[in-house]
């Protein structure tokens, strides 16, 4: 009889039959097999083939389940022995996932950051800080539980061997993704951040700085970036009420000059208040300003016994002086935000809240001082005139607003081209794209197609179609799909390829559903910004303990993909950017995942929809599995990354106008979100026209969303801003050179945005 | 420290920055790309505008 097992960590301990007999019965139990002697018989086997082979040494844990299988199998437990194993391999896998676990928490707490590309998985993260370490080994062990215990065993095999990518897995318990914040509706009455009540804004800075402090606050209730789709109509707002205010002070201020009082306020405040009794008008920013100034120079005649011309000059001025003033603090406002979204943070301050703001369509006067002084704060740039990394700007495109001449918004069209060709933002969406006009309704900013700066759109909503809106949406989660693996797997057989495409967009589509499960069950209570302060469409109706089901089906469950290029090279040879051809193929794949996404949509009633994936830690991952897997492929596996999403590959020679024409019919068809680059060379600020040609272009071609890339770099040294080859060009210093600091003084002399260095100089 | 090195201390070991897009991002330093991402990048090539853009 033997006394003793050794452990897998090698401790040797008592040898207990009754841990074995209970593993058989479970297995035997979920055999739906109920004979508990037969369980008794096999353990009496096991331990009697123990004592002839281990007199000796003790026997090993894993040699003891060696025996069992065997002994299940001779006496004839096929179907108990085909539970064992499988209970075997699941504790394995556990077993597994927590020594990667640690390694990998090893690699987070020891290695740098440049060294280790986990630690660069999200270049938004600086994974050598104590707070972007925390967060990371955070991931590292959600994801090894919910693999484990969240995901079926075929979910988990097609995610860890990199058939699909589950995005945010670390999150895939706790949340949803994103949102476009409307912050006309949230500000109104004011609303809390779940640490303080904030009362409704009373002037542009504030309501600059409560827009930044929505973003922050919902981002950490969610696990992706966050958007305003209505930034121009939302500060209007807070433009119009700083120039009521100011228009009020200035009156004052220039009667009180005039009549050498002190205490016009309460006189003034009671003319405006008679004005508006009697016309229905207040102050307002060149709106019915004639009409209005006229009402109120009458009231001073009237009440001060002034001269008319005198008080219609008062007037004036005040008008005059108040623009001024509403103009400057809306700049104020605007670099204060902009400053403000590059430096605050969120996520225990691992990260820089991705932030995006969309805007263009706004024509008020107030909405027009708005965009005219964003776009001029991020022209200007941060203190030392670095490019603003946040927020991603988004320019909403619409013909008859802003995109002929003679357009209310043409000017500031205009504007947004030239501060693009020198700071890489805005991007450019397309409201005149046909997928984009058929939800448009003039007058209601709200059907006005907005994105997240990564490319995340929602608009189209099969759960409530009276609800086809931007506002208070977004995504819940997204899966992508390694095309180019299927195509490999083809081996050139397209019928064969288009099989393995249903199996495995079942398969996502069946993923997002027992994920929305989870994420449906949560309450009110577990995003207390996002829905408990009404941030999601209709949370507004629910109590701070309802369950948030209903609700969340007005966002959408995305399939992604990535490298379309590469999956027509696997299976015909080229890809779309070589031929006509290549480009129908192309296209047939995916209308053919859109299409099933619709069908699903039908089915289910809830939101399916198809996304050119924003491939940022993927790019690498499915590629590095392939190559191991299949060897190097010329055109498929010989790259470090497979190409995103419907784009033409980077490395390919074509022209802006051929790659923009490829490339947007596929935006008709991604209705989760899509994105186009143009590479532009040289120093673009200097060939605005260029620029601008190209994002025309775009809009003609039917482009949904499009930017355009130049190279932006800065010397932090003598602060140049443009392109810098190999030396720069106003300190003529390379890269990691000193420069004497006389020199430094004589060049500040001709550009005094040369930053100072404390210290040093 | 000699009076010739003392001239030209400022700058030494600051490298220019390059900002780039990703995903849709910018970045204001491409140390924390992954590596990947630092090859995709590395292959872009620029897109002339011999067209018929209007």
């Amino acid at each position: 009889m033997i006394t003793k097992v050794i452990k897998r960590d090698g401790r040797v301990v008592d040898f207990d039959s009754g841990k074995i007999l209970a593993a058989i019965e479970k297995s035997m139990k979920a055999a739906g097999c109920t004979a508990s002697q037969g369980a008794a018989a096999v353990t009496e086997a096991v331990s009697r083939h123990l004592d002839e082979h281990y007199q000796q040494t003790p026997p090993k844990i894993e040699e003891i389940q060696d025996i069992v299988e065997h002994e299940l199998m001779r006496m004839g437990f096929d179907e108990v022995a085909k539970q064992y194993i499988l209970y075997r391999a699941n504790r394995t896998r556990i077993r597994e996932a927590n020594t990667s676990l640690m390694k990998t928490i090893d690699e987070i707490t020891k290695v740098d950051a440049r060294q280790s590309d986990v630690k660069r998985d999200n270049a938004n993260i600086d994974g050598n800080t104590a707070m972007g370490s925390m967060l990371q080994i955070g991931t590292a062990g959600a994801k090894a539980y919910n693999e484990a215990y969240l995901l079926t065993p075929q979910q988990a095999k097609a995610y860890r061997e990199g058939d699909i990518h589950i995005h945010d897995f670390d999150f895939y318990s706790l949340t949803t993704t994103c949102t476009q914040i409307d912050i006309v509706n949230l500000f109104d009455g004011g609303f809390s951040t779940g640490h303080g009540f904030l009362r409704e804004p009373q002037s542009i800075q504030s309501y600059a700085a409560l827009a930044a402090i929505a973003i922050q606050s919902n981002q950490n209730d969610q696990h992706g970036g966050q958007s305003i789709p209505n930034f121009d109509y939302g500060m209007a707002l807070g433009v119009a009420k700083t120039f009521r205010k100011a228009y009020t002070n200035k009156l004052t201020e220039g009667l009180e000059d005039f009549l050498d009082t002190e205490d016009e306020k309460d006189n003034v405040t009671k003319i405006l208040a008679d004005v508006k009794e009697a016309t229905g008008m207040s102050p307002r920013l060149e709106t019915d300003a004639e009409k209005f100034d006229a009402a109120v120079s009458e009231q001073i005649t009237k009440k001060y016994n002034i001269p008319q011309e005198k008080a219609a000059h008062l007037v004036e001025v005040a008008r005059r002086r108040a623009n001024r003033k509403a103009d400057r603090d809306t700049y104020q406002a605007m670099e204060g935000f902009v400053h403000n979204l590059n430096t605050m943070h969120s996520r225990a301050g691992a990260q820089t809240p991705f932030s995006s703001i969309n805007y263009g369509t706004d024509t008020t006067p107030e909405g027009r001082m708005v965009i005219r002084n964003i776009l001029l704060a991020t022209d200007a740039g941060l203190g030392h005139g670095e490019t603003c990394i946040f927020p991603i700007h988004v320019f909403k495109v619409k013909e008859g607003v802003n995109y002929n001449e003679g357009d209310p918004n043409y000017d500031l069209f205009k504007l947004s081209c030239k501060v693009s060709a020198k700071r890489l933002f805005p991007n450019y969406i397309f409201l005149d794209a046909p997928f984009n006009l058929q939800y448009y309704k003039p007058g209601r900013p709200e059907t006005e197609v907005a994105t997240m700066g990564c490319r995340t759109r929602v608009m189209g909503n099969v759960y409530d179609p009276s609800r086809e809106i931007s506002y208070g949406r977004g995504n819940l989660s997204f899966t992508s799909i390694n095309l180019p693996r299927l195509a490999i797997e083809a081996n050139h057989d397209e019928k064969v390829f288009y099989q393995k495409l249903d199996e495995m967009l079942d398969l996502v589509a069946n993923q997002l559903l027992d994920r929305f499960e989870i994420q449906a069950s949560k309450r009110v209570y577990n995003y207390p910004f996002l829905m408990g302060q009404g941030v999601w469409l209709d949370s507004d109706k629910l109590g701070p303990n309802d369950e948030v089901r209903e609700v969340l089906k007005h966002g959408t469950l995305s399939i992604g993909f990535i490298g379309l290029a590469e999956t027509l090279t696997a299976l015909y040879g080229h890809h779309h950017g070589e031929s006509d051809e290549m480009q129908q193929k192309g296209l047939e794949i995916v209308r053919y995942m859109r299409a099933y996404c619709d069908r699903r949509s039908q089915e289910t009633k809830m939101n399916f929809t198809l996304l050119a994936t924003p491939a940022e830690g993927l790019s690498g991952r499915f590629i590095r599995m392939d190559k191991k897997r299949y060897g190097i492929i010329p055109g498929v596996t010989d790259r470090d990354y497979y190409t995103n999403s419907f784009h033409v590959p980077v490395w390919y020679n074509i022209s802006a106008f051929e790659k923009i024409q490829k490339e947007a019919p596929y935006h008709a068809l991604t209705n989760a979100g899509h994105i186009s680059y143009v590479e532009l060379d040289g120093d673009t600020s200097n060939n605005v026209d260029a620029f601008e040609s190209v994002v025309r272009c775009m809009h003609d071609a039917g482009i949904g969303y499009g930017s355009i890339n130049h190279p932006v770099d800065r010397d932090p040294v003598c602060g140049y801003v443009g392109v810098i080859g190999d030396v720069c060009p106003r300190c003529g210093r390379r890269d990691g050179e000193a420069i004497s600091p006389e020199k430094l003084a004589q060049l500040r002399k001709q550009y005094p945005d040369i930053p100072t260095f404390r210290g040093i100089e | 420290m000699s009076a010739m090195q003392r001239q030209s201390t400022v700058g030494k070991d600051v490298s220019f920055e390059r900002i780039r897009r990703i995903t849709g991002y910018l970045v204001g330093t491409m140390d924390k790309w992954n590596d990947a991402k630092k090859a995709e990048e590395h292959d872009r090539v620029k897109h002339g505008l011999s067209c018929g853009c209007k």
